[in-house]
Formats: structure tokens, C-alpha cells, sequence
């Protein structure tokens, strides 16, 4: 028998999930241990392997999310990180695009560089947009800026010079320059992590990834090291931003593309569960203790994007607030959030509006039901006085909840002053938090084009099965999935994945200039080069898989749009064949084609190390997370607004396998809880998920 | 009626999330870059009576304009507004404000009846007259600026006026990217209705109208709830444009802030009469850069709509360069509305001192580079420079960043260089730019332009090279704009702000925008901070010594305390 290990890393607790090629899968829940990450994943490692007696040889592949990365810059504990630029340009990182994310703010802060300006350097280069030398790159100018950055005692360099993507010949040079006489310092030059025009964004990324090399390296170095001394020898993948998988070696040369790591997994998974079920159009939203967020899932596949901004506290869902943080323009997965989640906390404004988050409680002190020192009312209160929540507890009882506390809570801080009742408050809580919740949902759907009606929302993370029912009908939505072990669902997912990486090459001018020959050369160089990385983490061709995409727009416009091509087409027929996938493309998205030309901005190349053995949903049919020992107790709960108390059946979630269930129920396991409100039916689905269905009511208006 | 706390917030999240999607439409459906690139466009949604009720996250300066806008359509047309009627305009001597920005209204019709507006106002590529762009400041009168739409129905009950659309075609130099705009802004504004009669049916006409009015009472109240803390009385203050182009003198704006318990009384008396070149500003612009400066210094989320402006009572002169008379020109109105807002904020810092920074950099610069291409290919840079802000009450300036009453975005240089015939051989800040303070001012930025073809002409509109911007509370003012010309050996020629002049091959025109004012005593500030600035390059030891008095040791690595002490007691000394 052989055995895979997803583990991800919140805030809280690190989420261990043990699977077999067979459909069976075990959860363990360990308290974090944030100042080193690596030592709850061992011990929890251990420990779910010892339960089982499954010996340490039998695992076959750790896959891991980490927010590592991402602490690392929330944190400011980086490398200490010099910058190299063209003369002249030693301030494009600080400049930035000088938009602000907000309006009338006149206290706002950019946020803090990662690279201060004495730790700036200008060298002596130059190259023009067609990439011709205007100025060679001074060698001995290198020498001197070099010699004062180990006078700074700098740990890492970036390197960033302009129209490198045209030309990365400078950079090359400077980068094999300090690595033979600075073999000490860690460099990242920008032409190998981003070879793409636009010098801030193309700076920013190169700053982020030479600052995360030394925690990155650092952290997995000691996970590997400390896996191997207890006897594991699997091979350890790193989830990137986009949710594939890259090798650990990877993960330690560009951790800028392991910086959304966290949150993808589920995602990740999201979208296998979607292949495997034909589900169709597909929101995943994940609810935590502070934040929810939203994304999308078309065709099986997670909506990507091609740059974002990494930045401290919670991105709006409004897509004009952009500037408040640090651009990274590698893959990710698009995901919108707000700060609405479990602990978020519900208070009254200077006008007498009722308003929730984006100050949350966290899980210490936690909801004010906990007792443990925070006394205003979470939404989780809201939750447990509405009796969607019961008092048992949280997490198969871990913690424990006291309801009066609760009710407290809400009638101190809500209730008396805006006049209410008890229960008109904790309503309006729910309520409020579930209308910011659907603006994350509506900025990934509505906004794009797409109709939330005629998707299915697939719920996961602590609270999301708990606000999923209300949300689907705020949205017009009508069938709801909780994936098997939908609390931990981001350890699931990632287990579901592939290895994958990303790469991609500048090119210029019109597609229709553009012959076969020259876009297959550039093609082929680039499927070499990826099935290179591929075979250095075990994929041999036969395991492999590489799709081409271009980068295109009208003439004389600054974003683009990516499409994916057949690129034997494109050897034969030449790149005039782009214009018509790229009109198609474009008309989808903006609703209207141009008659302009389109110009071919980048080829990219997707190579995909097929992972034979990773988790398949269609084998959870028969998961059963718990024993059914629940016989069914009634508890008093009241859904929402328009409907009254009700008694709502309190059944094990494996229930559902049994028989279809109808509303008003909860179902609870060791790591959810569902709501399924009155007239909603609960069935399963093959691959051991709960499916929802809402009565259908007229689309209302998603407030 | 009884108002619910939750259904009012359930409502009010609910017109924000309309509003987006209405602003969201016009980004994916626009034709232009500087609707699509720039973002210079906003959205808004009015009740049945014209109040706004909503705003989109976009260019604030325009929504304050937007009452004036609906009067002038009222005062049209009446009750004769139907269901299918899109409504123009863009005239500044009728509701707009620069010929470029073409405002449009379509009717929200409910069950019969009007319930309010879908409003969406986008700056267009060009309007005609007689300069690319329509947007010169060198402009005299406003028949020069190009096509001049009065208040009109470009569909009336669902029906194009052809007659309207060809002349706009046959007016516009880029009538596909006009048309275009036109089309996306339509698109928008039918989302907007759409959505909003789902809003209104849910809750009803009535509870909905109740609603709406309750969301202008809530930000009203908010608003004269902060007034009413403010100190009585009239607080004064004079900032000045440079001057016009056509004559040296300067352009001062004049406001008289007066706070009556939650009222205030915003008045220009005694501003520069309407000026030859085309720095006009329609009143309906001098209205909304003086909403937005109040606005900017509430205290808390106060919604973004149309209460906030009852609590503000605006006054200007006729035929002042604030409310000017026809034929005065208006394209480049934009630089005078900054300098409103700098104004406002200088007359507004002796009411809440501790909300108010110092003066940023004055407004963006314009810097257009035209002409041809080896191969006889035209080629127009229209190159927008900004910015920094100024020192705060508890904290410095930024340094280059937006100006807080736009939102708008830099060219990146790697772009601009490759479609163009121009060479960027610096974009930076400028050390010692900025005015010395207990919090500092941001610094300036510097940006330089090699022209590679064999000729071109350039047009560059900067300000703040006579006036600097001024520090508060005893910071100093920022460095002053200055612009020069380098010939290919080096020599250089002095340019002054605003000038239009041919450029040849290998020249270099090099602008160095205004450093931003400080706030509070310069030998106040924590030598600490002298120093971390030193260190980073942003001031020069000479300037550390000579503004803050702060000594550093002589590898200029740390502070010497007494010798910093010793120097602050002297110059503290000297200052009496």
C-alpha cells in the first residue's frame, strides 16, 4: 500500500490529510507553530502515520501549502536585499504606478520597500527597446556598486535593467559576474524569473523573489532535512500560486511563485472535483476566521491571472482599487476577498450603521462564545445565538462554547444600541456579513462577464458550508457542493494536482508579421527548456505534458489577453492565424472585436509533470468520515429573516450517504458544520461531497 | 416609515456593488487608452429627483459636477424624459465642464415611472478644434476647443438622432474611438438601470424611494455631525497658478472658508478674473474640487454621494476665472481645480489642523511630444507627470504618487520607448526636493525625454515654477518646478512652465516637478529620520545640516547628538 500526505499551514492550525490510492483518507488538525512551520507538519506527520501504523517508508509524496512566503513579506523578515538598475532608474520601485487603492484617504502609506533606496544601485548600461546596446554594461562600475553592497552586508541581489526582455545580455553578464566573485551572495536576475516589458512590474516581481530566497531556502531546507532524520524519503512538492505543484528545488530558486501557495490548494481541488463530477461552471468559496474569498472555476480549470498585488490586510473586491501593494506578475489564481469571516466583528458606526469587520477576532481571543477575553460580537456569536451553531463545540469539540456569552455579546453592542431585538441583531449580522461576502463572489463573477445563476458554488473552509445557503440565494444560485472534508478542503486539493510550470518569452511586433518558422523556433526553444525542469524533478517526456499560449493585443493597447494555441497550426499557417482566435477571445471577455491589428506580446509555454497517482475524487464515493452515532437530535434554529424559529433535525454529515435529507437540518463532522435551510434537499453526490439543492426562488437581487 | 438599520446597509451595499458594475462595464466595452489605460472616467447613480445617490470608485473631480449637469437637463426638458431617452452633454456653459468629458444620463424608468439616473461621464480621445486631443491650455476662446454639445437627446424613446451622430463623425478626429466610448458609456448606463429596477422591485417603490433619501439624510448627517465640532468663524487663504502662458502674471485663487455651525460657506471673492488661455473652470468644477477637499477631511467612511454637498454652500465670482462667462476657454481646467483644492486645504488646515497635509506638487504635468518618424509616420506622446504629497499632521508626505484628487497611472518607460522615437534617461526623484518639516513633504520627481527622430514639436504645461508649494504649522515650502533643455554637447537653455516650442534630434528636455511642502518644525524632526534619509540618498548632509540641524558623524553613518543639539539651540536662537 502506498500513502500521499497533503499538509497546509493556516494561521490556526495545520491541516494534515493522509490518502491512499484507495479512496480512504484520515484528518488531523495541530496547533500551528509559527516560529518554525516545519515542526507541526512533522509532528502531525507522525502522529496520523503512528494512529494508523503506517510506516514512514510507505509514503510516497508530501504535498505542501505554505504561507511562508507570503509571511515573509507580511512580516518584513526577507533577505536583506540589494537592487541593480539601469543608470538613471534606481527609483522605478519606489515610484511605482502611483495610484492609490482608495479615495479621499489623505493619511494612505505606500507600502514599506522591500528594497530601501541606500540599498539601490545604478550601473552603468544601456539598452534600447530592440534590444541593441546603446551603452555597455561597465564592468568595473559593477565592481564598485558591488563592493558597497557587501559593505551593506546584503544577503540577497535582484537584478533589473531595462529592455532586458529584449536583451538580457546585461543582465546575464552581471548576474554570472557576482556569482563568480560574490559565490556567497544569492542573486535573482530579472530575465530568469520575468523576461517581460514593463520595468516596474518586471522589478517588483525580481525584488519579491530575491527577498524570499533565504526564509524560503532556509524553511525547506529544515522540513526536508527534518523529514528525512525521521525517515521519510518521498519527494516534497511546494503548491504554487497558479495551484500546480512545483519541485522543492524550484520552490527554493523562485519562491515568487509560491507566494499564493496557501489558498490554492483548494482551489486546485475545486476544479479536479469539477472534472470529476461535470459540474460545469463552478464558484469556490472558501470562508476562514478573518477573511472569505471567492474564485472562479470554468471548463474545469481555475480562472488565472497573469500579475496581482500582494499586500497587508484585505483586498477589496472593487477591481479600481489598485496600488496598495507589492505587484507580482507571475500566475495566480484570481481570487477576490473580503474581510467577512467567522471572527469578523459586528459594531456601529459614527452614523448608526450596523456594520461587520474587517476587524476580526481571530481564534484567540476568538468569538466572544469562547470566553477567552473578547467580549464584541463575531459573526460565529451571531451563528451559535441563531442556533446554526450548536454548543457542543467547534473543531469535534476542542472548544467550547457558551452561548450566553454569545447573546451578551450581541445585545450589548448591537441590540440596545440600534434598538433591536436580540434576534434582529444577530440576523442583521449574518446578514451584513453575507451581503460583503457576495461582493467578493459578484467581483469574480458579475463583473467578468459571467452569471452567477448558472454556476454551482462549491463551499469549503471552516464557516463556508455554515453562509453557502444564503449566499446561493442572495446570488440566485440554486445547487450548492460541500466537498468531503470540507474544513480541511485546501490539504485535499492539493493532493488532487499536478506538477506545473509556467514560461514565458517577449516577442514583439504584429502576429500577422510574424512567419511559422520563427514562432515554432521560439516555441521549441521553449518546450526544451521546460522539459529540462520537468526531468530534473523526475518526469521522464512520456509523463509530461506542454501547452503554448500567446500573449496578444490590439495595436497600440497596454493590457493583454492570453489564448491558448495549437502551435502546429500556427508552423503551418503563420502568426496572421492568431488574429481571429484572438478577436473570438477578446469579443468573449469585452463584448465587442476591433479592426485593429493584433500584436504578439509573449509566447508562453504550460508543461505539466503528470503525477500518476495523485488524489482522484471519484474514489472518496465510499469516504466516510465518521461513524454515524448521531441519531438525530431536534435543535431550535432560526435560517433567516423571513422565516421563523425552526426545529431543525442535528444529523452526522455521513448521514447523507444513507438517504436524501430535507431542510431544515445541520450536519455536523469534525471539521464543518452545514446549514441546509427549510425547503432545501441534501443528497450526495459519487464522490463523497454533500449537494445542496435550493428551493427555487426568483433571483433576487444580489445586494 | 419606519427605517431598518440593516435593510439601509443591506441597500446601501447593494448601490455600491451597482455602481461598480456600471464603472466595470465601461472599462471592458471602452475603445480608448485613456478611458481603458488612464481610468479618466467615473459612474454614478441619481434618484427620481437628480440627487446622486451613489458613486463608483473612479475620478472623484467629475461626480461634484454632476447636480449642475442634472439641472441644466431639468431645466430642459421637464417631465419630457422617457423610457429608451439618452441623455448628452457636454457644454460648459450648460451643465459640463470641459469639452473633452461628454456627460450621459439615461432615465430609470419602474412600473410607469421615473425612480432616477444611470450617469456616466468618460473623457473622449478628441472633440475636434483646432489641436489634437482638444484639451490645449493655449487656446482663447471656447469655439477653438471643439464641438460643443448642448443638452440633447442622442436617443430619444430608444431612437438614435442620426442627425446628432453624423456630426459628431464628422467632427471628431478618431470617430471610431469617440462613437466607440459613446456606445460603451450606453452599455453601462442600461446596466445600471437594470440593476437597479431588480433593486426597486425588490423592496418596493415606495420603501425604495425611502431608502434613497435616508442614504443621502445618513452621509448628510455624518457630515454636519463632524461640522458641528469645528471652530466658527472665516478662515482665509491665497495660492497661486503662475500665470497663463500669454502674460507673466500670476492667477490667484481666493477662498474665504466660513463655518456657521454645520454649514460652511465656501467663497472665491477676490479670485483672478477668467484668464486668456484656456485655465477657466466652470463653477460646476470649482463646486466639486471644493466638495472633494471637505470631503477629504471628514472623519470616518461617510457614503459618497449627494448629502455631503448640501452641507456646503459654494460661491464665485461671475466671469472670475472660477465661474467663467462665455467665450472663455475651459480645456485645461484641470490645473486651476488643483490649485482650488490647495487653496481649500490651506484655508481648512486653521479649522482641523490635524487633518490636513501640506501642499503636494500642484497637479500633474503635461508633457506632448509630436511628429513624424524617419519612415513619415506620425508618432504624439501625451506623457503625464505626478507626484507627491505633502507632510502630515503625524506622518511625511509620499513621494511620487497620484495626486489625491485624481486616481491616475504612469506610462512605464519600456513602453513609451518602444513606440515611440524618445528615449527616458531618467525618471527619479529628486533628493532635497523636498520642504523641510517636523514631517517632511514627498519628493519631486524628475523625468527626462531624448528626442531620437529629426524633429518633433513639444508642449509642456507644468506649474509651481514661480509658486512653491507651502509647508503648514512652520514647515517649508517644496522645492519649485523647474524645467530645462540639454543640446546633445551638454549646454543647457532654461525652459520656463509652460511652453510650446520645436525640438530637434538629440535635445533633451529634462522637467523636474515641485517637491512637496512640510508640516511643522523642522527642528522638531527626529534626527533619526534626518539621518535614514541621508543614508537612502533623499537628503544631502549639507541639507540635514543647514534645514534640520542635524550633525552626522563624518562617514554620515549616525547622528552626533551634541553637536545636533548644540546647532538646533543655535539656529532656534537665530530664528529669534
Amino acid at each position: 500500500m502506498s500513502y500521499r500526505l497533503g499538509v497546509d499551514i493556516g494561521g490556526t492550525f495545520t491541516d494534515i490529510v493522509l490518502y491512499d490510492d484507495k479512496g480512504w483518507a484520515d484528518i488531523a488538525k495541530v496547533p500551528s507553530t509559527p516560529d518554525d512551520p516545519g515542526s507541526a507538519v512533522v509532528e502531525g506527520v507522525v502522529s496520523i502515520l503512528k494512529k494508523h501504523g503506517i510506516a514512514h517508508g510507505d509514503i510516497e509524496e508530501i504535498v505542501h501549502g505554505t504561507t511562508v512566503g507570503s509571511n515573509t513579506i507580511l512580516q518584513k523578515v526577507g533577505a536583506k536585499t540589494a537592487l541593480l538598475t539601469t543608470k538613471g532608474f534606481r527609483d522605478v520601485l519606489e515610484i511605482g504606478r502611483i495610484r492609490t487603492p482608495g479615495m479621499f484617504d489623505l493619511t494612505w502609506e505606500k507600502p514599506v520597500q522591500l528594497v530601501t533606496r541606500r540599498h539601490r544601485f545604478e550601473v552603468t548600461e544601456r539598452m534600447s527597446a530592440a534590444g541593441e546596446v546603446v551603452t555597455p554594461l561597465d564592468v568595473e562600475a559593477l565592481r564598485d556598486v558591488m563592493a558597497r553592497v557587501v559593505d551593506e552586508r546584503c544577503e540577497a541581489v535582484a537584478i533589473c535593467f531595462l529592455h532586458s526582455y529584449a536583451n538580457p545580455a546585461h543582465e546575464r553578464q552581471a548576474r554570472d559576474w557576482i556569482e563568480a566573485e560574490h559565490p556567497d551572495l544569492l542573486v535573482t536576475a530579472s530575465c530568469d524569473v520575468l523576461p517581460e516589458m514593463k520595468e516596474y512590474e518586471r522589478s517588483s516581481t525580481t525584488v519579491v523573489n530575491a527577498y524570499l530566497l533565504t526564509q524560503m531556502r532556509r524553511y525547506l531546507t529544515r522540513l526536508e532535512q527534518n523529514l528525512k532524520d525521521n525517515g521519510f524519503s518521498a519527494p516534497l512538492l511546494v503548491v504554487n500560486s497558479a495551484g500546480g505543484m512545483m519541485g522543492v528545488g524550484a520552490a527554493k530558486d523562485r519562491p515568487v511563485f509560491a507566494v499564493g501557495s496557501g489558498p490554492a490548494g483548494g482551489v486546485a481541488g475545486a476544479a479536479k472535483l469539477a472534472g470529476a463530477t461535470d459540474l460545469g461552471g463552478l464558484v469556490a468559496f472558501d470562508m476562514g476566521g478573518t477573511t472569505a474569498k471567492a474564485s472562479i472555476v470554468l471548463n474545469n480549470q481555475p480562472m488565472l491571472i497573469n500579475e496581482y498585488e500582494f499586500r497587508e490586510g484585505i483586498s477589496s473586491p472593487s477591481r479600481f482599487n489598485k496600488g496598495g501593494g507589492y505587484m507580482l506578475k507571475v500566475p495566480a489564481i484570481d481570487v477576490a476577498e473580503v474581510g467577512a469571516g467567522g471572527g469578523s466583528i459586528a459594531w456601529i458606526d459614527d452614523g448608526g450603521m450596523l456594520q461587520v469587520g474587517p476587524a476580526s477576532a481571530g481564534a484567540d481571543p476568538g468569538p466572544a462564545a469562547y470566553g477567552m477575553g473578547n467580549d464584541r460580537p463575531t459573526v460565529t456569536d451571531a451563528n451559535i445565538f441563531l442556533g446554526l451553531i450548536g454548543d457542543t463545540g467547534l473543531a469535534g469539540g476542542t472548544l467550547s462554547i457558551n452561548r450566553v456569552l454569545a447573546e451578551k455579546a450581541i445585545r450589548t453592542h448591537v441590540a440596545e444600541p440600534l434598538g433591536l431585538s436580540v434576534e434582529q441583531a444577530a440576523l442583521g449580522i449574518r446578514q451584513i456579513a453575507n451581503v460583503n461576502m457576495a461582493r467578493a463572489i459578484r467581483s469574480v463573477t458579475v463583473e467578468r462577464g459571467l452569471d452567477p445563476r448558472e454556476m454551482t458554488m462549491m463551499a469549503f473552509g471552516g464557516g463556508g458550508a455554515l453562509h453557502a445557503a444564503d449566499l446561493a440565494q442572495l446570488l440566485g444560485m440554486s445547487r450548492i457542493i460541500v466537498p468531503a472534508m470540507s474544513g480541511v478542503f485546501c490539504s485535499v486539493g492539493m493532493l488532487s494536482s499536478d506538477v506545473e510550470h509556467k514560461m514565458v518569452r517577449a516577442t514583439q511586433g504584429l502576429a500577422e508579421d510574424w512567419s511559422g518558422e520563427q514562432i515554432s523556433e521560439i516555441a521549441e526553444a521553449l518546450r526544451t527548456d521546460m522539459l529540462a525542469l520537468l526531468a530534473t524533478e523526475g518526469f521522464a517526456a512520456h509523463q509530461t505534458q506542454v501547452n503554448f499560449g500567446a500573449d496578444l493585443r490590439y495595436h497600440g493597447q497596454s493590457s493583454d489577453l492570453t489564448v491558448d494555441i495549437d502551435l502546429m497550426k500556427i508552423a503551418s499557417d503563420g502568426g496572421a492565424a492568431l488574429q481571429p482566435i484572438f478577436d473570438a477571445a477578446y469579443e468573449a471577455v469585452y463584448g465587442y472585436r476591433d479592426d485593429a491589428p493584433a500584436e504578439l506580446v509573449n509566447l508562453r509555454v504550460t508543461g505539466s509533470g503528470i503525477r500518476e497517482r495523485k488524489l482522484d475524487f471519484s474514489s472518496l464515493a465510499s469516504l466516510r468520515q465518521t461513524e454515524i452515532s448521531n441519531p438525530g437530535d431536534i435543535r431550535k434554529v432560526r435560517f433567516g429573516a423571513s422565516q421563523g424559529w425552526q426545529e431543525a433535525m442535528v444529523l452526522d454529515r455521513d448521514t447523507v450517504f444513507e438517504r436524501a435529507i430535507s431542510g431544515p437540518a445541520i450536519l455536523t463532522s469534525y471539521d464543518s458544520t452545514i446549514a441546509v435551510p427549510p425547503g432545501a434537499r441534501a443528497h450526495s453526490d459519487g464522490c463523497g461531497s454533500v449537494v445542496i439543492d435550493i428551493a427555487s426562488e426568483t433571483a433576487e437581487v444580489a445586494a | 416609515m419606519n427605517i431598518d438599520p440593516i435593510t439601509l446597509a443591506v441597500i446601501k451595499n447593494g448601490l455600491d456593488s451597482i455602481v461598480d458594475e456600471v464603472a466595470y462595464t465601461v472599462l471592458r466595452t471602452a475603445r480608448s487608452e485613456i478611458v481603458k489605460d488612464v481610468m479618466d472616467y467615473s459612474a454614478a447613480i441619481c434618484d427620481a429627483h437628480g440627487n446622486m445617490i451613489a458613486q463608483a470608485k473612479t475620478i472623484a473631480l467629475h461626480l461634484g459636477a454632476v447636480p449642475e449637469a442634472m439641472q441644466a437637463i431639468r431645466a430642459q426638458y421637464g417631465d419630457d424624459i422617457h423610457e429608451g431617452d439618452v441623455i448628452i452633454l457636454n457644454d460648459p456653459y450648460q451643465g459640463g465642464m470641459h469639452l473633452p468629458d461628454i456627460f450621459m444620463f439615461t432615465p430609470i424608468f419602474f412600473e410607469g415611472a421615473l425612480e432616477g439616473y444611470s450617469v456616466v461621464i468618460c473623457h473622449h480621445t478628441d472633440v475636434g478644434g483646432r489641436v489634437p486631443g482638444s484639451n490645449a491650455s493655449d487656446s482663447t476662446e471656447i469655439f477653438q476647443e471643439g464641438l460643443r454639445l448642448p443638452v440633447l437627446k442622442l436617443y430619444d424613446r430608444s431612437v438614435l438622432n442620426t442627425a446628432v451622430h453624423t456630426i459628431i463623425e464628422r467632427n471628431v478626429r478618431v470617430p471610431d474611438r469617440v462613437l466607440g466610448d459613446l456606445k460603451a458609456q450606453r452599455a453601462a448606463c442600461h446596466v445600471g438601470a437594470r440593476e437597479m429596477v431588480k433593486l426597486i422591485s425588490k423592496y418596493g417603490r415606495a420603501d425604495a424611494r425611502a431608502y434613497f433619501a435616508e442614504l443621502l439624510d445618513y452621509a448628510e448627517r455624518m457630515a454636519r455631525e463632524d461640522i458641528r465640532g469645528w471652530p466658527d468663524g472665516t478662515y482665509h487663504f491665497t495660492d497661486y497658478i503662475d500665470d497663463d502662458g500669454f502674460s507673466d502674471d500670476p492667477i490667484p485663487i481666493v477662498v474665504a472658508i466660513t463655518v456657521q455651525g454645520d454649514q460652511l460657506i465656501v467663497d472665491y471673492e477676490g479670485s483672478s478674473p477668467q484668464v486668456k488661455a484656456a485655465l477657466n473652470a466652470t463653477k460646476s468644477y470649482t463646486n466639486s474640487c471644493s466638495y472633494l477637499s471637505v470631503r477629504c477631511v471628514l472623519n470616518g467612511d461617510v457614503p459618497n454621494n449627494e448629502g455631503i454637498f448640501r452641507c456646503i454652500d459654494v460661491r464665485a465670482p461671475e466671469a472670475s476665472v472660477l465661474n467663467p462667462v462665455m467665450p472663455a476657454p475651459c480645456a485645461a481646467r484641470a490645473l486651476t481645480g488643483y490649485r482650488v483644492m490647495d487653496a481649500m486645504f490651506g484655508a481648512l488646515t486653521q479649522i482641523v489642523p490635524d487633518r490636513v497635509p501640506a501642499a503636494g506638487e500642484g497637479g500633474n504635468t503635461v508633457i506632448a511630444i509630436g511628429g513624424y518618424t524617419p519612415d513619415r509616420k506620425p508618432f504624439i506622446i501625451v506623457d503625464m507627470v505626478c507626484g507627491c504629497w505633502g507632510g502630515r499632521p503625524d506622518k511625511d508626505g509620499v513621494d511620487a504618487i497620484t495626486n489625491p484628487s485624481q486616481n491616475l497611472s504612469n506610462t512605464p518607460v519600456e513602453t513609451l520607448e518602444r513606440q515611440h522615437p524618445i528615449r527616458v534617461e531618467d525618471y527619479s526623484l529628486i533628493p532635497d526636493s523636498c520642504g523641510a518639516g517636523e514631517f517632511r513633504g514627498g519628493l519631486g520627481v524628475r523625468r527626462s525625454y531624448r528626442l531620437l527622430a529629426e524633429e518633433a514639436g513639444l508642449q509642456l504645461r507644468s506649474d509651481r515654477t514661480k509658486f512653491a508649494p507651502y509647508g503648514l504649522h512652520g514647515g517649508q515650502p517644496g522645492r519649485k518646478t523647474v524645467n530645462w533643455l540639454e543640446e546633445p554637447d551638454g549646454t543647457r537653455q532654461d525652459l520656463p512652465g509652460k511652453v510650446t516650442m520645436p525640438l530637434t534630434k538629440g535635445q533633451l528636455v529634462v522637467h523636474e516637478q515641485a517637491g512637496a511642502g512640510g508640516f511643522g518644525d523642522p527642528l522638531s524632526r527626529d534626527p533619526e529620520n534626518v539621518l535614514a534619509d541621508v543614508m537612502d540618498g533623499k537628503l544631502s548632509v549639507r541639507t540635514a545640516e543647514a534645514q534640520y540641524g542635524v550633525i552626522l558623524n563624518d562617514m554620515a553613518d549616525s547622528v552626533d547628538l551634541k553637536a545636533t543639539s548644540q546647532q538646533r539651540h543655535k539656529m532656534q536662537q537665530d530664528g529669534i
